[in-house]
């Protein structure tokens, strides 16, 4: 008990540390940070990992971006792109682009460069491939009229389209050179970016300087950075410990957060917030006795999601019980309305019991065994598959445990042979379009390995999208989630990742998203020595 | 050798030691008070494995989130893990997976080994040198990578991680064998064996195999300390046996550096037990070829 | 001698022809590809099977088995190792750095190896049987028993915690900055070395005592260790041989063979360059390392029996 009450004085700790804005930031040092994945290319088109965005994001820009200073990650405010107007039927976006940006090469970056990028990404020429395409399947074409002007056309109002252009990944390329070389930027860097690129040795470290002629004047405050590829998560907490490392961009676990905090008291800044990251529970919907719902439902209810959050937040890095969006953003369930859903309501023995009934009811005998396939990466996914076996288990269910290799696993899920197993969603940007599109159709997303048709979800789906006024869009979400998480219980959410990062107290001007992804320009992050 | 043999089987008898059971553990332990230590350490384990369900106080499974990561103390002697599971009746019960990894691996490849390095020895020429050229092919991978190649395409779990120990011990347990079985297959017995028309696979598995037994006993005691060992380092690069098992490669995972300052108790005890256990096999696996074959002790 | 010099040197070749066959095929036993590892790696996003073929067609995925493996053969035999899948860059700048890491500590670790083993063995004969020899092999045995991760993770959090200070979390090539780079490899050398050392002791041990019972040795007996010392010094030099023998098999190994103790000495050594090989199904990657450690083991075993047939004429015409 006293633990837990010197855990929750180092959580409100973390809360009140907030970062100080009052105080003018100062110029120069390098910031040394610890990235657990080196990149496989340096093309942020092409590639998926944060292994990316953390040691080459300072290199570019993108057209907008997501409000650095926003804990929600939600607001898209401007970059590169300085201004825009949306047409009264939402079908034509003009961006005014910003004056005098430069590439790192000394060329002007105009808005051929912004239209190149963008038919890179969602127009390919055949034979390239592009990645992240299908989130952009709204837009009918990408105009430049003048050079400071880019036009978006879109085939139908949309949501969420602001947010897509503030995504980390579209990186701004050279018309130039995307013209000569469409791979160019696998193997090369050039961008506009706040650094410019000193070094990268493989298996060691990714140096960057500070751009001299970057266009917002003012910055950089840091006179350049140092990202350290460490694989290992014990060796990045030591970095930090040892005051080798100010800060680690992709998170720690609770208790390297309460080692750090009482090795270093004041010198350790702990910023925290729901991630925008899920682990869930994919049941194989053509498998008996999964594919009745009753079964399905009772797997949820087993869960006694609010007590796992108290005792695995402690050791793991999940902590809230949430729906289809990250708490605390604009479309998250308000909490009275997450205790409606089955099985994420605040009393236990009402969920065991309903449980326990609707096994008996769906014909599945006590001490019915199954196998849980679990994918071999140890945090979270294991005390998460821990917790649930035991969870399960209290219900007269008897659970094997199937651990299969972190690369090989969406693979083999894939196949449609697992009964029940772990699957993963995590975003980006906080958007309910991205978010939700896991959960449509098979016939819709072939990344739906619970392998079930529900065209009533499909359906909310493309309502919510359209919906440009937030209260409707809101509704509707509510809707889908209702039938997704209770009635028809196609998922099970476990609980919401918790993202940690405990840093060097030098490190100012920073602020924690619930995603990985943002945040990482480095352009307005200052040490104070 | 003075003896007269008068049948073949005799003469395979006759070369194998003859001596009293308890009389030759006696003098071993007293001719080697390093040998009986280990000796010892294996029998604790042992008899802990087999008495799991008797001597560990908890369920090693059962988790109980009001008592995570207690420190030791009265109500759980090594005190608890992050989920609140007894350290101690994990331990006790991680004996039997170490065990069972042990065993199988060591009697999996001292079996295949044996065979191969007999049969290669026994036909010679052609077979052997062939049987030489693919044992030399994994002999030139180190034995982890070799595991890890296994388990990367077997999949984890216990059966499968035997699997991926027991393959890198083959060649290994083949070539030593095979030395031996070369002057096993001068003696006379052999020959004998041959005149008398007896097929290959009966001089092989009756009369030869029986012969190069001390040298493969050696190999396998000294590997199943090394497989404990290999399994906990496959467990820590995350392609060993899987949670919850009680397992002590498992409980050192993660845990030993996260929980390493706050609850030392996870990491220190699981890693005393895997010391404990493969330090009693090597002095066992020492003693016993400093006892049983002097001739080993150069190669 | 030069005809057994090209014996064995010839002997060499289907030996690493075995070793390709058997890692390409293992490879592609392994389920998934480069292309998967990529793009369902990080969160199991599909992506469209369009994309996947551009990808496996850049890559020669899409080609049959037997053209792969000529052209891998091909490129091996003109000394070109080719791209890695992964990252597109040429392997052997990717390999490049680790492999220096790695070469020294392997070199380091046999050398702090070779240092325990000798004075430890020759100790433990000359008092063999007295509390001496039991200190010497338990202490020997025990490096040998635990798990080097265990070790490793141990001497990390005593020096964090006793003395706050860290190891350096890059690698310094030693003609850059020896002292950076000391500082970082001589733990990891010393915990491996330490581990490696027993096979030795026990190798020192157990010739040494075969040398004390010749005859000359023993009617020095009575006069005294130093004197022991002496006599044996000549004899000293043939006891050591198979001790060396022994460790340079096992430095082969320890070049690509650390796979825990530079995970968790946080060194990005050629051990764990073969774990994410496997682990993205880089198989041009992982290929050329593989090669890299069997040749280098081929090769000093090479020379390890060619060295033995120097000083021993009679295994020549074996």
């Amino acid at each position: 008990m006293r633990r837990l009450a010197r855990w929750l004085a180092l959580a409100a700790g973390a809360v009140l540390a907030f970062p100080a804005t009052a105080q003018a930031p100062r110029n120069g040092g390098e910031l040394v940070f610890p990235v657990p994945s080196e990149p496989p290319s340096y093309d942020g088109h092409r590639e998926e990992t944060f292994g990316l965005i953390h040691p080459i994001a300072p290199f570019y820009n993108t057209l907008l971006r997501v409000d650095p200073n926003d804990p929600g990650g939600t607001k898209p405010v401007p970059s590169i792109a300085e201004s825009w107007t949306v047409s009264p039927d939402g079908l034509t976006y003009t961006f005014k682009l910003h004056k005098g940006v430069k590439f790192h090469d000394g060329s002007e970056m105009t808005a051929k460069d912004v239209k190149a990028t963008y038919d890179k990404i969602i127009f390919p020429p055949p034979g390239v491939g592009s990645t992240r395409k299908g989130a952009y399947v709204v837009v009918a074409a990408v105009e430049a009229p003048d050079p400071a002007t880019v036009v978006f056309k879109l085939k139908w109002p949309s949501a969420s389209f602001l947010a897509g252009l503030a995504s980390p990944w579209n990186f701004i390329y050279k018309a130039d050179i995307l013209a000569k070389d469409p791979n160019w930027y696998e193997k090369n860097i050039m961008g506009t970016g706040p650094f410019t690129f000193v070094e990268h040795v493989k298996g060691s470290h990714v140096v960057g300087k500070k751009n001299p002629n970057y266009w917002d004047k003012g910055k950089p405050y840091l006179d350049g950075y140092r990202a350290i590829f460490m694989r290992d998560s014990a060796a990045q907490v030591a970095a930090v410990r040892g005051e080798r490392a100010h800060i680690q961009f992709r998170g720690f676990t609770p208790k390297d957060r309460d080692n750090l905090k009482a090795a270093l008291g004041d010198k350790i800044t702990v910023q925290e917030s729901p991630w925008d990251c899920i682990l869930m529970v994919g049941i194989n919907h053509t498998k008996k006795p999964f594919d009745d719902k009753r079964v399905r439902r009772a797997l949820s209810l087993a869960l006694d999601r609010h007590e796992g959050s108290k005792a695995l937040s402690q050791i793991a890095i999940v902590k809230a019980v949430a729906g289809v969006q990250v708490p605390g953003t604009p479309f998250a369930t308000p909490p009275e309305e997450l205790n409606k859903l089955a099985g994420y309501w605040t009393d236990p023995a009402k969920s065991r019991a309903e449980a326990k009934r609707l096994l008996k009811e769906a014909g599945v005998p006590e001490g019915f065994s199954f196998t849980f396939s679990n994918r071999g990466i140890p945090m979270p996914y294991e005390p998460l598959g821990v917790w649930m076996i035991d969870q399960w288990r209290q219900v007269g269910l008897n659970v094997k445990h199937n651990v299969i290799e972190a690369r090989a696993y969406f693979g083999v899920i894939r196949k449609g042979d697992a009964e029940v197993h772990m699957d993963f969603q995590c975003g980006y940007i906080v958007e309910p379009d991205l978010d939700m599109y896991k959960f449509l159709s098979t016939e819709r997303n072939p990344a739906n390995y619970g392998f079930y048709q529900d065209p009533v979800l499909d359906d909310l789906y493309d309502k919510q999208s359209r919906a440009t006024k937030p209260e409707e869009r809101k509704q509707l979400i509510r809707q889908f989630e209702k039938r997704l998480l209770d009635e028809e219980a196609h998922y099970l959410m476990t609980l919401q990742w918790h993202r940690i990062i405990p840093h060097s107290s030098k490190v100012k001007g920073w602020t924690i998203t619930p995603s990985h992804y943002l945040n990482n320009t480095l352009d307005a992050v200052w040490l104070t020595e | 050798m003075a003896v007269t043999p008068h049948t073949v089987d005799e003469l395979t008898r006759a070369a194998e030691p003859r001596s009293g059971w308890t009389a030759a553990v006696a003098k071993f332990a007293r001719e080697r008070p390093l040998g009986a230590i280990g000796g010892a350490i294996i029998l604790v384990m042992v008899v802990m494995a087999a008495t799991a369900g008797f001597l560990a106080p908890y369920d090693p499974l059962a988790t109980d989130y009001g008592a995570m990561l207690t420190a030791p103390g009265p109500g759980h002697w090594l005190g608890t893990d992050a989920f609140g599971r007894d350290v101690l009746s994990r331990m006790i019960y991680g004996s039997r997976t170490a065990l069972m990894v042990g065993l199988g691996a060591s009697l999996i490849g001292a079996t295949f080994g044996g065979v191969i390095g007999v049969a290669s020895a026994y036909f010679g020429g052609r077979v052997d040198l062939t049987v030489q050229r693919v044992m030399d092919v994994f002999f030139a991978f180190p034995v982890i990578i070799l595991a890890l190649a296994v388990v990367s395409i077997l999949g984890t779990g216990v059966g499968n991680v035997i699997l991926a120990i027991a393959v890198p011990m083959v060649p290994r347990c083949a070539r030593v064998v095979r030395a031996s079985a070369l002057s096993v297959r001068e003696m006379p017995y052999v020959d004998a064996a041959r005149a008398a028309g007896y097929g290959h696979r009966r001089i092989i598995l009756r009369h030869m195999l029986p012969n190069v037994m001390a040298p493969l006993l050696i190999m396998a005691t000294a590997f199943l300390g090394e497989a404990i060992l290999l399994e906990a380092s496959l467990s820590f690069l995350g392609l060993g046996v899987t949670e919850p098992t009680a397992a002590w490669g498992l409980m050192l995972r993660g845990a030993a550096v996260e929980f390493a300052e706050s609850a030392p108790w996870m990491a220190v005890f699981p890693g005393l037990a895997i010391s404990l256990a493969v330090f009693g096999f090597n002095l066992l696996g020492d003693s016993l070829r400093d006892a049983l074959d002097p001739r080993l002790r150069t190669q | 001698m030069a005809y057994y010099i090209l014996k064995r040197l010839l002997a060499i070749i289907p030996t690493l022809l075995g070793v390709a066959v058997l890692i390409f095929l293992l490879l592609r036993v392994v389920p998934g590809d480069v292309v998967e590892a990529r793009y369902m790696g990080e969160g199991g996003q599909f992506q469209s099977q369009d994309l996947m073929q551009i990808e496996r067609k850049k890559l020669g995925l899409d080609q049959p088995l037997w053209k792969q493996f000529t052209t891998w053969m091909w490129g091996l035999a003109h000394l070109d190792f080719g791209l890695s899948m992964w990252t597109g860059a040429p392997i052997t700048e990717e390999i490049q750095l680790r492999f220096a890491l790695s070469l020294q500590l392997a070199v380091m670790a046999s050398t702090v190896a070779v240092l325990l083993a000798i004075p430890l063995g020759v100790l433990a004969a000359l008092k063999q049987d007295t509390w001496v020899d039991y200190a010497v092999r338990v202490f020997s045995i025990a490096g040998l028993a635990m798990p080097s991760f265990w070790l490793g993770i141990l001497m990390i959090l005593s020096m964090l915690i006793f003395f706050k200070w860290l190891p350096p979390m890059v690698f310094t090539p030693l003609w850059v900055n020896p002292w950076e780079n000391l500082a970082q490899l001589i733990w990891p050398a010393l915990a491996v070395g330490y581990r490696y050392s027993a096979v030795g002791t026990r190798m020192m041990r157990s010739t040494m005592l075969e040398v004390l019972r010749e005859d000359y040795i023993r009617t020095a007996r009575a006069k005294g260790l130093w004197l022991k010392l002496i006599l044996t010094r000549h004899a000293l030099r043939n006891a050591i041989l198979p001790v060396l023998t022994i460790m340079s098999l096992e430095f082969a190994f320890l070049l690509g063979g650390l796979v825990v103790t530079e995970q968790v000495f946080n060194l990005n050594g050629l051990g764990m360059l073969f774990v994410e090989g496997i682990a993205r199904r880089d198989y041009t990657l992982t290929q050329a390392l593989v090669m890299l450690v069997a040749t280098f083991f081929l090769v000093v075993n090479f020379v390890v029996d060619i060295a033995y047939a120097w000083l021993d004429p009679r295994i020549r015409y074996r």
